[in-house]
């Protein structure tokens, strides 16, 4: 451990901050990451496997980190599955570690080895069959996943950036940044997201001299080069998801997602150049703490002058081992031994020959065809174990604090892989690199495998100049040798060591699993990654992917080629939920519509109940009684004495024009042209496969011009559905469409003293028209000076009319009808007296049901064309078991009936011929009264069962005609 | 396809459209508009309403496979 003011590093600012990890108090840099700030603190042990609850320790130095997820924060307002490798601490911060109860250290799941044999691969589908999944699934989830979510969150909403650009890049490594800068030139709009706090990406570790500049200077030159371009540059900003042609980054200052914006970027060109990420090996038990990737090894002690150990033992498959072992050397730590799995003859080149040479000269000892077998060490590591590839080597044994692996890089190829794009194993490469790109896609830099620096630079440079000929070449000298490795992805094993050969650190994937998949036959590779959880969670296979894949490949002996990779799926990091909500929450979730009267109903104590985007009145001010008491104390107000209702959520659409009669006839069922003036007509549409799609009122105003009004769900859609066809089959004809919705409110009276209450409060000369209007007619009057309209229509069965009124009137016309002694009453009530009368609503109209059904027979009586008349007439509409509209009575004056009972025979119960579609209590009967579809095979006045399994009842019932209450419809057109 | 051009507003968001049908592809009865249609993985032929904005009709020719949008006309110059 080196005291925080003794540590250097890049990232490192003066001053030390204190913070907690799982409630102990400890001492960070300012700058540190949590990450490293535990292993500066000699805290190895971070977490516990999700599965076998294994110890882990920090593996990586970046996002891809699978074992370091931590949550963070307290009370409302803690984080999960935050990567503590990209999470900068700050002062007071509290930090704690997953799936481990109640620590780290002493973890009850792994002391009674609930891991282990429970969770093998293909554990859900074998397992948990008896009695049924129900049985485990507490205990499961108990142990399974990631880190919990909060139960509530204080956290503010992101803020949310919607842009546009020609070209947006994603990476801000050499490659981004030369295609920024010579894109810019060329005259491009250019962002440029960066998911570090800092640009420049490799060449932070990169010797190199670019342009006449060593590398640290090069960035600098180029940021200034690029804000004079405008080049808008987003750092501590990742592109997350990509569908096409519209981008979603996050930039998560600090790593935490809890202060974020949200960026949605169009882009007319995608450059995809997020580097590529270093690859774990594979050997037994490597993922006890201590073990890590050599970049990681190389970034902590660069940026944060930490030692991740004293004594290392390093194993790799490339030539970069060498250079990067020199650096750790000459940072004090002791390398052991250097294992690389490749042969002699691989070190060819006379510069990593003089770095083995420099190696060997200060002790070190180097192995070429060894490999790593083991770690070794029972919390953390101890020694490495190493053995010769080839032959029947015994192997030994070398003590050792940490283990250092590299096995070559991975593209990422997240990007590339989502919106289209492909990605394809590249055998010279030794990985998957993008394939069949979309056209707006440039992939360029290690994530298209290019890994030679000054090759990539100038690739870059052609590809995004104004002219590719005349590009000015970027010079690039000095700097590590360009990586170069031979795939080695496991050693020759006991098959009793590959149960701790782990592959998919994340998902605890193990050798052993994936050979349980091939051998089960979950050879395609997206079977097996769901057999094996390969590459689920947040690690989408970025770190053991390649590796799992030709692991696969390699026990089925097929090539890797062939095998694939599984699909690497959106986010590319771990986001919020309310990162994904943005401000879509609570109110803001979407509109809220409101009539004119809103404010009186709420201080009236109305309940109010969301339809669509409207908010209506269920009841008013039901105080202790409860709502069904409330509604039925106003449906029997309105029959004993009327009551008023605001109605004005009903869609209403005028349609006028020469052609506007004609145009009725066929968008609706209901002939509208014979409607005369001054009337209007209860009317209903078909859809074109000539089931029942709306109802509502036509309203004849003038020879052509009609206000129509539909059910207040279905405005929307009607009026779309009216414009469709007058853009379609009615292209030429002489009719606008008009929606009117907002234009009118609508206040319902109903009760015998309606009429007389409105010609009280219209104006004197107004009051005769009121009198005179005879049932389903309309007329003009001035209320107060103002001019609005009144129809005699009802919804409720009594007399009843609809005063069709401007909003700004709308209270002034309530309020003097409250003001008259009326009361209102609620949707609830509402529905009652319809349910009474047999009056439909969307309850009926369910989208199933054909107007034969329903009994519009006279509607049906017409002629002409109209929108679904051809298929009226098939065969399936006219069978002797379509179920039709019915009342429905109880046979036990004292019994319920709840709607969406099935209507059964009393002899055959298991076999539906129907359903109660509404039902309500009726005040004015004293009964439960319904309305119901049934089969026309029941007769009325038939016995039946009204079967509610749910709920727990059977009620006899007798089918009856829909209308329950006045049939004659005396009141209403009294 | 996360942004459709209107020909009267120009490149707008994919949620201000409302889809409303695929076409059928040849000729056809008013049963087969209705229940059968031919889907073709390259080209589909839509109708879609800029509903939340110029509320015109358009016929939309689309790529299903990769979401990309062929053609985008106003409807009335393409009888249906």
């Amino acid at each position: 451990m080196s005291a925080p003011h003794e540590r250097q590093g890049t990232r490192l600012a003066p001053g030390s901050l204190r913070f907690s990890f799982n409630g102990r108090a400890l001492t960070a840099r300012s700058g540190d990451t949590v990450a490293s700030a535990l292993l500066a603190n000699d805290i190895r042990l971070v977490g516990r496997s999700v599965k076998t609850r294994r110890r882990r320790g920090i593996l990586t130095a970046g996002p891809e980190e699978p074992n370091a997820l931590v949550t963070v924060g307290s009370g409302r307002e803690v984080i999960p599955n935050i990567p503590a490798t990209q999470l900068i601490v700050t002062e007071g911060m509290q930090v704690r570690s997953q799936n481990t109860w109640p620590s780290p250290g002493f973890d009850v799941a792994s002391v009674l080895q609930l891991g282990g044999g429970l969770f093998s691969a293909g554990f859900y589908y074998k397992t948990f069959f008896w009695p049924s999944w129900h049985a485990y699934e507490p205990l499961i989830r108990r142990l399974a996943g990631l880190g919990a979510a909060p139960r509530a969150s204080n956290l503010p909403s992101p803020a949310v950036e919607h842009f546009a650009c020609d070209t947006l890049i994603a990476g801000g490594g050499p490659a981004g940044l030369l295609a920024a800068r010579t894109a810019a030139r060329a005259g491009a709009h250019v962002v440029l997201c960066e998911r570090e706090p800092f640009l420049g990406g490799e060449l932070e570790f990169e010797p190199a001299t670019l342009e006449g500049l060593p590398a640290g200077q090069w960035i600098g030159g180029m940021i200034g080069e690029l804000r004079r371009l405008k080049v808008r540059l987003l750092t501590d900003t990742t592109v997350v998801s990509n569908d096409g042609d519209r981008y979603v980054a996050h930039s998560e200052p600090g790593g935490l997602p809890g202060r974020n914006s949200v960026y949605h970027i169009r882009a007319r060109r995608f450059v995809v150049a997020m580097g590529a990420v270093e690859r774990p090996m594979v050997f037994a038990a490597n993922d006890l703490p201590g073990t890590l990737l050599l970049g990681a090894a190389e970034r902590y002690l660069t940026r944060y002058g930490v030692r991740v150990g004293l004594n290392a033992v390093i194993g790799a498959n490339h030539n970069r081992v060498y250079p990067a072992a020199l650096r750790l050397s000459a940072a004090g730590m002791r390398i052991r031994m250097i294992v690389d799995s490749r042969g002699e003859a691989s070190i060819s080149d006379a510069a990593t020959r003089d770095f083995r040479e420099k190696l060997i000269r200060s002790g070190v000892e180097c192995l070429t065809a060894h490999s790593i077998v083991a770690a070794k060490g029972r919390t953390e590591v101890r020694g490495a174990e190493i053995r010769a590839i080839a032959g029947s080597d015994p192997g030994r044994t070398v003590d050792c604090d940490c283990i250092l692996t590299s096995g070559g890089w991975t593209p990422v190829l997240h990007a590339a892989d989502q919106g289209g794009g492909q990605k394809s194993y590249s055998d010279s490469l030794g990985a998957f690199v993008p394939d069949n790109q979309p056209p707006d896609r440039v992939c360029i830099g290690a994530a298209r495998g290019s890994f030679e620096l000054a090759a990539l630079c100038n690739e870059v440079v052609r590809t995004f100049a104004r002219d590719p000929e005349s590009a000015e070449a970027v010079s690039v000298s000095g700097g590590d040798p360009t990586p170069q490795w031979l795939p080695f992805w496991m050693p020759e094993a006991a098959r009793s060591r590959e149960k701790l050969e782990f592959v998919d650190f994340q998902n605890d994937v193990t050798v052993a699993d994936l050979r349980v998949a091939v051998e089960e036959g979950y050879t395609d590779i997206e079977h097996a990654k769901r057999f094996t959880a390969l590459g689920f969670g947040t690690d989408q296979g970025r770190l053991g992917g390649t590796t799992g894949a030709a692991i696969l490949a390699h026990l089925q002996e097929r090539p890797l080629r062939e095998v694939g990779a599984s699909r690497l799926r959106a986010p590319y990091q771990p986001v919020t939920m309310r990162s994904v909500a943005e401000l879509r929450s609570g109110n803001r979730l979407r509109a809220t519509r409101v009539t004119p009267l809103h404010d009186w109903h709420v201080e009236h104590g109305a309940v109010m109940e969301s339809t669509g985007l409207w908010k209506r009145p269920r009841c008013y001010d039901p105080k202790g009684a409860g709502l069904a008491e409330a509604a039925l104390k106003e449906a029997k107000r309105v029959r004993e004495h009327g009551g008023i209702a605001d109605a004005s959520t009903l869609g209403k659409i005028e349609i006028c024009g020469p052609d506007a009669a004609s145009f009725l006839d066929y968008v609706y069922l209901t002939k509208a042209s014979t409607i005369a003036v001054g009337r209007s007509r209860y009317a209903v549409n078909l859809r074109e496969d000539g089931m029942v799609l709306d109802d509502g009122l036509i309203l004849r105003l003038s020879s052509d011009r009609f206000r129509l009004t539909t059910s207040t769900s279905h405005a929307e859609h009607m009026l779309s559905h009216f414009e469709f066809w007058r853009a379609t089959a009615w292209a030429n004809a002489a009719v606008a469409i008009t929606d009117v919705s907002e234009a009118w409110s609508v206040i319902a009276i109903a009760g015998p003293k309606s009429r007389e209450a409105l010609a009280r409060s219209v104006d004197a000369e107004s009051a005769m028209k009121v009198a005179a209007l005879r049932h389903m007619e309309f007329a003009s009057v001035t209320c107060r000076g103002i001019a609005m309209d009144i129809l005699r229509a009802t919804f409720s069965g009594e007399l009843g009319f609809e005063i069709h009124c401007p909003p700004d009137a709308a209270l002034s016309v309530w309020s003097g009808l409250i003001g008259d002694g009326w009361q209102p009453y609620g949707l609830d009530a509402m529905d009652t007296l319809r349910i009474e009368k047999g009056y439909l609503t969307h309850a009926e109209i369910s989208g199933q049901v054909t107007p034969y059904d329903l009994g519009l027979h006279s509607q049906l009586a017409r002629d002409g064309d109209f929108i679904g008349r051809e298929l009226l007439s098939r065969p399936a509409f006219h069978e002797p078991d379509r179920p039709r509209l019915v009342g429905l009575r109880t046979r036990d004056k004292g019994a319920r009936l709840n709607g969406g009972a099935q209507i059964v025979l009393a002899s055959r119960r298991s076999e539906s011929r129907g359903y109660v579609t509404s039902s309500a209590f009726s005040p004015a009967l004293g009964e439960w009264v319904a309305l119901g579809l049934v089969s026309r095979t029941i007769a009325e006045g038939q016995e039946v069962v009204a079967s509610d399994p749910l709920r727990g009842t059977q009620t006899v019932v007798r089918v009856s005609p829909c209308v329950h209450f006045d049939p004659s419809g005396t009141r209403m057109r009294s | 396809m996360s942004h459709i051009r209107c020909p009267f507003c120009g490149d707008r968001a994919l949620r201000e459209f409302e889809f409303r049908k695929t076409l059928p592809g040849s000729a056809a009865t008013p049963l087969q508009s209705v229940y059968f249609r031919q889907d073709h993985p390259q080209v589909s032929v839509e109708h879609w309403q800029h509903q939340s904005g110029c509320r015109s009709w358009l016929l939309i020719v689309r790529n299903p496979s990769t979401g990309s949008i062929l053609r985008t006309d106003l409807l009335p110059e393409f009888p249906t």
